[in-house]
């Protein structure tokens, strides 16, 4: 009898705890990277006024990319963008211990697609995916000398057909996706 | 008492099936090489590229390709366990030691792998080999070795794969230009 009360507990307690412990786990690691990325660096993330330009940059390859037919790649409201700009980025011949940093800093339920690097041009893109149900989470960490940005969206799976078959370009899609909307939705 | 036979009797067919399936998937994975001891290398290489489709990823990718658009994908994709590349170009030469090269090619002696392809320049320097992994007459793997003087690339599909269709993943998913495009045949006259 004890037994079979203290299962059924566990599975009660499941259904109630799972989503909200997949909800603090996609904080987490989304907040994980950003700070990697801060400590690796020693730099900090920047907000709101220069999303703006951001917005517009990407709006603009976007749209060059789509043949001025656009058309949303994330779905509305699942994009997290972190940037931070005219800040240095300088691995100091130590750019493999930065991937291992970003590897760390996430959980095992995220499976890496891509990572690009290149050492003297301190340029790096990395790219993890997800499963969230019926869709996917992909997050996308680009670095550059003076700047870098981490986006996570939730995209469908048609979408993410679409940029698997080029990972190269993947990172950038996603993240001048995700700077528009983010431009779009702020006042 | 005919019960308990027949009980007896399907456990055994289901631990058969377990250690069968085991066992395949134990070669499978055998197909994996450990390739991450090259990570060091991104810190002196110019460009560094590494793809990672492991068996999770490699089921996601079967299913969300179209059944209509993507059909040779799809079937190409259908059973493999994993596609690996890590690729490395450097400015300058000598910046990967043959320890480097070593750490992956001793992997590919024995352990049921064939050389297939060797290729080597003495004038360029570029040396290129291609292993397969068989079981019986199906492949279980394939891993390709690229070591030029300013650049070393390893790629690595794990699964049954169809060498007719290989070329198809070519500049896709990551995967570089093998060079395995298919001969055209010629037109008779």
């Amino acid at each position: 009898m004890k037994t079979k009360l203290a299962i059924t507990g566990l599975i009660i307690a499941t259904i109630f705890f799972a989503p909200l412990t997949s909800t603090l786990a996609r904080g987490d690691d989304f907040d994980a990277v950003v700070r990697a990325i801060e400590q690796f660096y020693h730099v900090k993330h920047q907000s709101l006024p220069l999303l703006a330009r951001a917005g517009m940059k990407g709006a603009r390859t976007v749209a060059r990319i789509k043949g001025g037919d656009y058309k949303r790649i994330a779905d509305a409201g699942s994009v997290r963008l972190v940037f931070f700009e005219d800040q240095e980025f300088n691995s100091h011949g130590r750019i493999a211990g930065f991937k291992a940093s970003i590897q760390n800093s996430l959980n095992e339920t995220w499976s890496p697609l891509i990572a690009t690097l290149s050492a003297k041009d301190e340029e790096q893109t990395y790219i993890y995916i997800r499963e969230a149900g019926p869709k996917f989470h992909v997050l996308v960490v680009t670095i550059e000398r003076r700047e870098a940005t981490v986006v996570e969206a939730t995209v469908a799976p048609d979408v993410l057909a679409m940029l698997m078959k080029d990972p190269g370009d993947m990172g950038k899609t996603l993240t001048d996706d995700a700077a528009l909307n983010e431009a779009e939705t702020r006042p | 008492m005919k019960t308990l036979f027949q009980t007896s009797l399907k456990l055994a067919a289901i631990m058969l099936l377990l250690i069968g399936g085991a066992a395949i998937t134990a070669h499978a994975q055998g197909a994996r090489l450990q390739i991450d001891q090259l990570d060091s290398l991104a810190n002196k290489a110019s460009e560094t590229v590494d793809v990672k489709l492991d068996e999770h990823l490699m089921l996601t990718a079967a299913k969300i390709f179209s059944e209509k658009e993507d059909a040779d994908i799809k079937e190409i994709l259908k059973g493999l366990k994993g596609i690996y590349v890590k690729s490395f170009e450097f400015e300058k030469e000598g910046q990967y030691s043959t320890a480097d090269v070593e750490s992956v090619m001793f992997q590919l002696r024995g352990g049921g792998w064939s050389k297939i392809v060797g290729v080597t320049s003495k004038k360029d320097g570029d040396n290129v080999e291609v292993y397969l992994m068989m079981q019986g007459d199906q492949i279980q793997g394939l891993a390709v070795i690229s070591a030029e003087p300013k650049e070393f690339t390893v790629v690595n599909i794990v699964g049954p794969v169809n060498l007719e269709k290989l070329s198809k993943l070519e500049g896709q998913f990551g995967v570089p230009d093998l060079g395995l495009d298919q001969p055209k045949p010629k037109k008779s006259k």
